[in-house]
């Protein structure tokens, strides 16, 4: 017994190096970082069985960018399978999908729901204001126009992308927009249909991109961003690789291009934007998966580095650890003019299934959720060459998949 | 004319006088032969619908219409344009008889990869003229929304989207606009039917009469489909029985409940069959008694059923079969009339007249259930029924007015 409680402090004092506990006062460059997670399903999902989540919801810690400090996660607020978060540009309120709370397999569907939560600037911890459905089910994703004034989300199930209106208040208003995609791909398994994966608005907020993993194509909307309407542009969309899967989607910094990462296919379409008329040119189909790879891949998380130089990509398996998946992130450099990628390296992320990953603001460090592993990893940034080196920190987050940073005022 | 001046004379005396101690209930009495009748309309599609280029552009009609009603003589007006409004194609009216709500169906169509939103908009009805007064506009939240209906309460409206295959609940606030949705359900799967029943088409949906459930009728999946209603919050959570099924291929499009609550009653567009349901209210379950086929065994031809409803007195169920490829096919275009036995919701076949026209898609019975108005997409006319009080049948008055493309019509009482 004697013996266990000492191993126990020593493992702790193990631990304390890798996460240290938050001493320090609150610092200005001090920022809060959340973890998005599924808490498990009730009955079953595409196929899968029920279950294997100890998650209770969202879990918050304190990251010091500097110094490379950070807390020991929180729950910051208990809630079913929050897969997606986004931030309010005016750093007060957060959002989230619960993807499929009450899954029920067929004949039902599932309604999924988005929460608005006010932050707590000293603790982070979130309180919620209200709940909407999203109007769509098995919903994988949202994000805010650069006003604030609305939530667009990405209805994965039900094959649709919708908006909501943010209330002044922070809490979810009204639907404003509604759109169904239709057709299939290639791939039996997953193109059946469609299926909307990402939706982003431009920078200067006058248009939507859409993914659709189901459909192979990048669609573009005019968005409305006094009533929150959503119309087709035209060309309405741009088509990829057949059975490439368009899953997320990011501008460069100067909004000359947009990559849109495949995660069946492992390709990053690189495409010239015409920000005028909204429309998209392939430039590039960059692969990011060795020519010899042999497993299971589903690419994942797509984001470029503050100093608009590197791109940065994840690759993952699917089924397990019984599956060679290749578990991997990306880096490429991007050609300052033609917009074009060149792998810089290929590097593990310490962990299995790497769905997610996050570049904190300052640009020093990238976070890697490992969905399989239940670890987030930290790596540092040369922001010269684009390259990541581990920082020897890690967090134990049951099924993390999804990372945000709020600045701690 | 002038005995019918001394007696509308002698009327008024007469309400003057119960005026007098039941102000309200006489000005009830005084109105109460007076009707607005909504008309809804298709205006035309744009680009295709339902991957078809049929109806595209083929309607000269501008959006709602309203008729006036007069349910002692079966007098029905000349149509005038209530609300300019694309694809009406169908209509709700608040249980206070101020608002009007209406699905847009399809108002942009653009075919493969992209479907369509579908709309639902507020209206507030003056009394006096019947005209429409657009209040707000929402997304229906799903695509080629068919149906909508509005709960006991009011404060809620139901819209059933066939193309998605979802339902979708939104809040009415106190003004009668359109609030926050607050409920969706997506159905998913298939039925046997390889030309429409290859995903999920939800056709109706409507609450239970005491309010607790909401009944959705899938045309792709052969199901009907239960769910609890929170008329708190607006919430719909599948029963513990949470569906019934027709025979498949069948196609449940719409579904009515007995006045009392003790039946339902499914039509089901393809076989043209009336499942009969035993409700049970407390648990929230449907189990079949009958199955009526509402279109002859030798019948060849096209028929697609429309509508379905019970007179208010519960004694007489009426349904729609209709043709729905055009002039050239042959259609039944009839309206088939039952009777109910009051003990076991049973129905009896009484008879089966021609709807005057093609393409009897809807029709709608008075309040007082004098008349039935038949509405003929396809010709374009709105043909006024007498029904027999005793026998439930149905002759025509020889009344008829010229609507471009009815497909749903609405009562409210005129001139409160």
């Amino acid at each position: 017994m004697r013996m266990k409680n000492t191993f126990a402090l020593l493992f702790c004092s193990i631990l304390l190096m890798t996460v240290s506990a938050w001493s320090s006062p609150a610092a200005s460059d001090d920022y809060f970082v959340y973890f998005g997670t599924y808490t498990g399903f009730t009955y079953m999902r595409e196929g899968l069985p029920a279950g294997g989540s100890k998650s209770k919801g969202v879990y918050v810690s304190r990251f010091r960018p500097s110094t490379g400090e950070l807390s020991k996660p929180e729950l910051a607020t208990e809630i079913v399978n929050p897969a997606f978060l986004a931030v309010h540009p005016n750093q007060k309120f957060l959002y989230l999908v619960t993807e499929d709370p009450l899954s029920l397999g067929p004949d039902f569907d599932h309604e999924s729901f988005v929460t608005a939560y006010a932050i707590d600037q000293s603790s982070g911890k979130l309180t919620r204001l209200n709940s909407m459905p999203t109007g769509g089910t098995s919903t994988c994703y949202l994000s805010i126009d650069k006003t604030g004034h609305f939530l667009l989300f990405a209805n994965f199930g039900s094959s649709s992308v919708t908006v909501l209106r943010i209330n002044d208040d922070g809490t979810i208003g009204q639907q404003t927009a509604f759109m169904k995609h239709i057709g299939h791909g290639k791939d039996p398994a997953f193109q059946s249909k469609a299926h909307p994966h990402s939706i982003d608005t431009s920078s200067d907020n006058r248009f939507a991109v859409v993914s659709d993993l189901g459909v192979d194509k990048v669609f573009v909307y005019h968005f409305n961003a006094e009533t929150g309407a959503l119309s087709p542009d035209q060309p309405p969309f741009i088509e990829v690789e057949r059975g490439g899967g368009p899953r997320h989607f990011v501008f460069d910094s100067s909004e000359k291009f947009g990559y849109s990462l495949h995660e069946m296919s492992g390709l990053v379409s690189v495409m010239a934007w015409d920000r005028a008329n909204g429309s998209f040119t392939k430039v590039q189909d960059a692969k990011t998966l060795q020519a010899d790879f042999v497993g299971s891949n589903d690419s994942a998380e797509i984001a470029i580095h503050p100093n608009g130089k590197f791109l940065y990509e994840s690759n993952r398996r699917f089924r397990g650890p019984e599956m060679w998946g290749p578990d991997s992130i990306g880096v490429f450099a991007i050609h300052p003019t033609n917009g074009t990628l060149a792998e810089v390296e290929q590097v593990s992320p310490g962990g299995t299934m790497p769905r997610s990953f996050a570049i904190d603001p300052t640009g020093a460090y990238l976070f890697v959720a490992n969905e399989l592993t239940g670890n987030v990893v930290l790596f540092h940034i040369d922001p010269a060459t684009g390259r990541l080196t581990p920082a020897n920190r890690e967090l134990k987050i049951d099924v993390p998949v999804c990372i945000v940073f709020v600045p701690h005022k | 004319m002038k005995i019918k001046k001394t007696i509308g004379f002698g009327i008024r005396i007469c309400c003057l006088a119960l005026g007098l101690v039941f102000i309200t209930s006489s000005a009830a009495v005084a109105q109460s032969n007076n009707y607005f009748v909504y008309i809804g309309t298709y205006t035309g599609f744009r680009y295709v619908h339902h991957s078809r280029t049929w109806g595209v552009g083929e309607s000269h009609s501008k959006g709602i219409y309203v008729s006036r009603f007069n349910s002692a003589s079966g007098d029905l007006s000349e149509p005038e344009l209530a609300a300019e409004i694309t694809n009406p194609s169908f209509l709700a009216i608040s249980p206070d008889h101020r608002f009007l709500y209406a699905i847009s169906e399809d108002p942009l169509s653009l075919g493969p990869p992209l479907d369509h939103s579908s709309y639902v908009s507020a209206f507030a009805i003056d009394a006096a003229t019947g005209k429409l007064r657009l209040l707000n506009t929402a997304p229906a939240s799903g695509t080629s929304t068919c149906y909508i209906s509005i709960d006991k309460t009011g404060k809620y409206v139901f819209m059933a989207n066939f193309g998605s295959g979802s339902v979708s609940v939104i809040h009415v606030k106190d003004d009668g606009s359109l609030g926050e949705l607050t409920s969706f359900i997506q159905d998913v799967g298939h039925s046997v039917d390889p030309s429409i029943q290859t995903e999920p088409h939800t056709h109706f949906i409507g609450v239970s009469p005491d309010n607790r459930f909401v009944i959705v009728s899938d045309l792709g999946l052969d199901k009907i489909f239960i769910f609890h209603f929170d008329d708190n919050t607006g919430k719909l959570s599948p029963s513990d029985a949470p569906f019934a099924m027709v025979y498949p291929g069948g196609g449940p499009r719409h579904f009515t409940f007995d006045p009392e609550g003790k039946f339902g009653y499914q039509l089901s567009e393809m076989s043209g069959n009336v499942d009969v349901f035993a409700w049970n209210s407390t648990q929230g379950s449907l189990t079949e008694v009958q199955r009526v086929h509402t279109v002859p065994h030798d019948f060849f031809g096209d028929n697609h059923s429309g509508e379905i409803e019970i007179r208010p007195d519960g004694k007489f169920l009426y349904e729609s079969n209709r043709r729905t490829r055009g002039e050239n096919v042959r259609g039944p275009d009839t309206i088939g009339v039952y009777s109910i036995d009051p003990k076991t919701g049973v129905l009896n076949p009484v008879q089966a007249i021609l709807s005057g026209g093609i393409m009897p898609r809807n029709f709608d019975i008075d309040p007082t259930g004098k008349y039935l108005l038949s509405a003929n997409q396809l010709s374009n006319n709105i043909v006024v029924f007498s029904i027999n009080q005793t026998t439930g049948k149905l002759e025509k008055t020889g009344k008829e007015i010229q609507a471009e493309t009815p497909v749903c019509l609405k009562f409210v009482p005129a001139g409160r």
